[in-house]
């Protein structure tokens, strides 16, 4: 057995605890946003405020303590206080977050309470389906604000639980075989609801540096016994995903996916359960000396198929805006708008659904819950691509799908979906030493069912447009601006679900609008992680024929992070 | 690399296997938003059916799209009505078989039907008509569908009360075959109007009725007309128990389990009782029966039928049918 295997002590984990031996550390971040707003509508409205002035100042104070050097405590407060409260009023206090994480006995790994947790795109994955362009600009500071609050980071979920993950290297056949695991809350009980937890885990097999696979598991289920129920919920997803490539001097050659099955029961009516699977393969090629990536991938995600870690989304579009929530006379309730995606971070959870969560069809109806959104089957194609001298970069992916099983009807929906970002760097091309940036998002869909009969029949098309740009004018100080546009038209035949997920009818759903936002700021950086920005936006939206509106506000926000 | 590329290969093939999935999610569009028409019209499976040698009788009919149907079914001598109801885009044997019963009394006769069909959210009916060439026949012991008259192996004890009518009467409204068995009458000094006993012995001189001895699976089953604008009849069932079969029920050392029904409805009911359900009645109110408190069913010796009403309401009338025990279940006319 010498020398046949031996554990891993994990790289950056022990001495990253202990930064320059100090035990106690704060760390956190401050933000203060404050804005001034002009909303009206087109139609009568001597009911709502026209002007409104808000904003807050909050700190995030987070205490890192190290009691020794394979462990570490961190606790975070956050103060904040709605402007205008003074003395107590308008203000909270909040724990943010807490964890403790360390090493034990030099091998094993672990955090409790708060972790950020992903696994495989399938099983358990933050998707962001629904902020189809990237940011630059304005929309950038908007976005990073919204990641921070719910923190959305690298894909990850913040549960609460305990996590923990070893690894076992071998000298022969295998590299290093990796175990991960987790388990978290979803619910508490109550009277007769069950505690429900998430749990599961991967071990990842590195064969080489050629090829890792990994087997995942994760399973959603209810706890008997801790409440007056005996009908518990269970959804079981089991997966193998793997990654092999062949490294050339010129080219480089990748073949991954993750293919696997799910299984949704409740344990008084197995048989009523569903099941499914699904399957991705993507293959890509790399050129190096041009910096040239092509990738091509095939999909089929079975319509029973669900994976609630991984088709959760992060906002739930049944709910209601705090930004001018109602206006006109009548006081009608004002829909989410696109732009409110941006503009209010409130809107979003970290929480895991295990309902199939409503979406907005014209903001992403091909793919509304990510990679792994069920009755899809089809492939896409993209390519990468930076130039050397780092002047251009591209991303693009154009996804053909369709439906597997078809909804209310045998005809089958079919989906387009063109999705790209280009960014210029005007800085290398000009060789300007102070950053200029302008980048272009694109995201296009198509959405058609073609039938005999009119009541079937759906034709929605959606567009999603932006341009940012950043201009150093002086050292630190920055010229922002955004412009994004987003118009839809057509009509869908949403389902309407039971809470079990069953379709029991349809909505007709028609759509004939446009959003538009421009804004411009200045924005200035005292370090890489403090900076000042003021900015102003014009924001139209007419996806309310009858009740037409537009908005100006003035923004300013400090942000910090220590 | 061919290690690599047969891998990779290897589980292409594990995992894709193609689907086809021919089933829909949710509602059929076509159901919900489609024109409706009929593209078969509603017809019977056989012109005329036997149901007394066990023949059924079924109706076709195909719609454009899933649809709430009613099926009505008449008796155009009787007034018998038969209605089954549905929700889908046809009818077949599964949906709509009929074997002769009926679901408002009276009972089928040997007669023409017409048959009806109606959408609650079309404005289409269609019609077909079906001849019952026999009617359905009950198994089960039957005490009296009075078609033969007063039995001369009951006795009766009428009041000398005013508009006094206790007889068999034969007339179109009886719910089962021509004739019936009519009470009516004023006492204003007794609740009793007036009561028949059905002897067992009447039935070709049996000690008992022949009925099974597991209570739980004895039903006894009678048809009652409440007349318009009286609610004050009450009918009370008694069940003499002979238990130690010497042909004489003692009140004092024997069951005698009851059944008192408030006649407060209009036109025929068919009421339906477990034996094992009955209890023992003093004055109305349940008490501990006097005998071995055991459903004696296959002991039963008389059958008391009492027609009561009081005294202070007047003029009470009711009519009865049909009387028959059924086993393992209750009658389905």
């Amino acid at each position: 057995m010498k020398a046949l295997l031996f554990i891993i002590l994990f790289s950056t984990g022990l001495s990253a605890f202990t930064q320059e031996g100090k035990k106690v550390q704060f760390v956190g971040g401050a933000r203060s946003l404050i804005s001034q707003s002009d909303f009206t509508s087109d139609v009568s409205d001597t009911v709502t405020a026209r002007k409104t002035t808000g904003g807050y100042a909050l700190i995030d104070l987070g205490f890192k303590i190290n009691p020794n050097e394979n462990t570490e405590v961190l606790g975070m407060i956050r103060i904040n206080n709605q402007f205008g409260g003074f003395y107590g009023a308008g203000v909270t206090f909040d724990v943010r977050q807490i964890h403790v994480k360390g090493v034990a006995g030099k091998v094993l790994r672990y955090q409790i309470g708060n972790i950020d947790y992903k696994l495989t795109p399938y099983t358990f994955y933050n998707h962001n389906p629904d902020l189809l362009v990237q940011s630059l600009g304005i929309n950038k500071i908007k976005e990073e604000v919204l990641n921070y609050e719910s923190f959305y980071k690298n894909n990850n979920w913040r549960q609460q639980g305990a996590a923990a993950d070893f690894a076992i290297q071998f000298p022969k056949l295998i590299q290093e075989l990796k175990f991960n695991g987790f388990i978290t809350r979803l619910n508490p009980s109550a009277s007769n609801v069950l505690e429900r937890l998430y749990g599961g885990g991967n071990v990842i097999m590195k064969q080489s540096k050629y090829l890792t696979i990994g087997v995942n598991h994760v399973r959603v289920f209810d706890l008997l016994q801790t409440a007056d129920n005996d009908n518990a919920y269970r959804n079981v997803v089991n997966s193998i995903s793997y990654d092999l490539n062949k490294d050339g001097e010129k080219i480089k050659l990748s073949l991954d996916g993750e293919s696997g099955m799910s299984k949704s029961f409740s344990t008084q009516n197995a048989e009523g359960g569903l099941s499914d699977f699904f399957i991705h393969v993507k293959g890509q090629v790399s050129f190096k000396k041009c910096g040239l990536k092509l990738k091509m991938a095939y999909m089929e995600n079975g319509a029973d198929f669900r994976s609630f870690g991984a088709q959760s989304k992060r906002m739930d579009f049944n709910q209601v805006n705090s930004f001018y929530e109602r206006y006109t006379n009548s006081q009608i309730l004002r829909p989410l708008s696109y732009y409110d995606l941006y503009n209010d971070p409130s809107l979003y959870s970290s929480s895991i659904s295990t309902k199939i969560m409503s979406f907005n069809p014209s903001i992403n109806n091909v793919l509304p819950y990510g990679i792994a959104t069920f009755n899809r089957q089809g492939f896409y194609v993209g390519f990468n691509y930076s130039d050397p001298k780092k002047i251009i970069a591209a991303d693009v992916t154009f996804y053909r799908l369709g439906e597997i099983r078809g909804q209310g009807t045998t005809q089958l929906r079919s989906f387009s979906y063109l999705t790209s970002t280009v960014s210029f760097n005007l800085s290398n091309w000009m060789h300007w030493k102070k950053k200029q940036v302008l980048q272009l998002g694109l995201a296009y869909q198509e959405t058609a069912r073609s039938s005999q009969f009119t009541f079937e029949q759906i034709n929605l098309k959606s567009l999603t447009a932006s341009l940012g740009l950043e201009l150093e004018i002086c050292p630190d100080l920055y010229l922002l601006g955004s412009a994004f546009l987003f118009s839809s038209k057509g009509n869908e035949s949403m389902p309407i679900r039971t809470p079990e997920g069953i379709i029991i009818n349809f909505n007709e759903y028609l759509v004939d609008g446009r959003e538009i936002n421009l804004s411009s700021g200045i924005k200035f950086n005292f370090s890489k992680e403090v900076y000042l920005a003021a900015v102003y936006e014009s924001n139209k939206n007419n996806f309310s024929a009858e009740n037409p509106y537009k908005y100006n506000q003035i923004l300013l926000y400090y942000i910090m992070k220590f | 690399m061919k290690y690599y590329i047969t891998l990779s290969a290897l589980i292409l093939v594990l995992f894709s296997c193609h689907k086809k999935d021919s089933e829909i999610d949710g509602p059929s569009l076509e159901d919900l938003n489609g024109q409706f028409s009929v593209l078969s019209p509603l017809a019977a499976s056989i012109d005329s059916v036997d149901f007394a040698s066990g023949e059924t009788v079924y109706f076709t009919a195909l719609f454009s799209k899933t649809s709430e149907w009613n099926l009505k079914i008449t008796g155009l001598v009787s007034g018998a009505v038969k209605t089954m109801t549905g929700t889908s885009n046809e009818l077949n044997a599964s949906s709509s078989l009929w074997s002769g019963e009926t679901t408002n009394l009276p009972i089928f006769k040997n007669e023409n039907c017409k048959v009806e069909l109606t959408f609650p959210n079309e404005p289409d009916t269609l019609i077909a008509y079906v001849k019952v060439l026999q009617a359905k026949v009950n198994s089960g012991f039957l005490i009296s569908d009075f078609e033969n008259g007063f039995n001369s192996g009951w006795t009766s004890f009428i009041q000398s009360g005013a508009n006094m009518n206790f007889q068999v009467l034969s007339d179109a409204s009886s719910p089962q075959g021509n004739k019936y068995y009519n009470m009516a009458g004023t006492v204003d000094w007794d609740w009793l109007i007036g009561l028949v006993n059905f002897k067992s012995t009447a039935y070709g001189g049996a000690p008992a009725f022949p009925l099974s001895a597991n209570s739980d699976n004895v039903y006894f089953n009678v048809m009652i007309y409440g007349e318009e604008g009286t609610t004050n009849s009450l009918v009370l069932f008694q069940f003499e128990e002979d238990e130690n079969s010497n042909g004489i029920f003692s009140s004092a050392s024997e069951d005698m389990y009851s059944k008192e029904i408030k006649v407060d409805w209009i036109g025929w009911k068919l009421i339906s009782v477990k034996y094992s359900d009955l209890v023992n009645l003093v004055n109305g109110v349940p008490a501990a029966p006097n005998g071995n408190g055991v459903h004696d069913s296959d002991k039963i010796k008389t059958i008391n039928m009492l027609h009561l009403a009081n005294p202070n309401s007047g003029f009470a009338k009711s009519k009865l049918d049909y009387i028959i025990f059924t086993e393992n279940g209750p009658l389905v006319p």
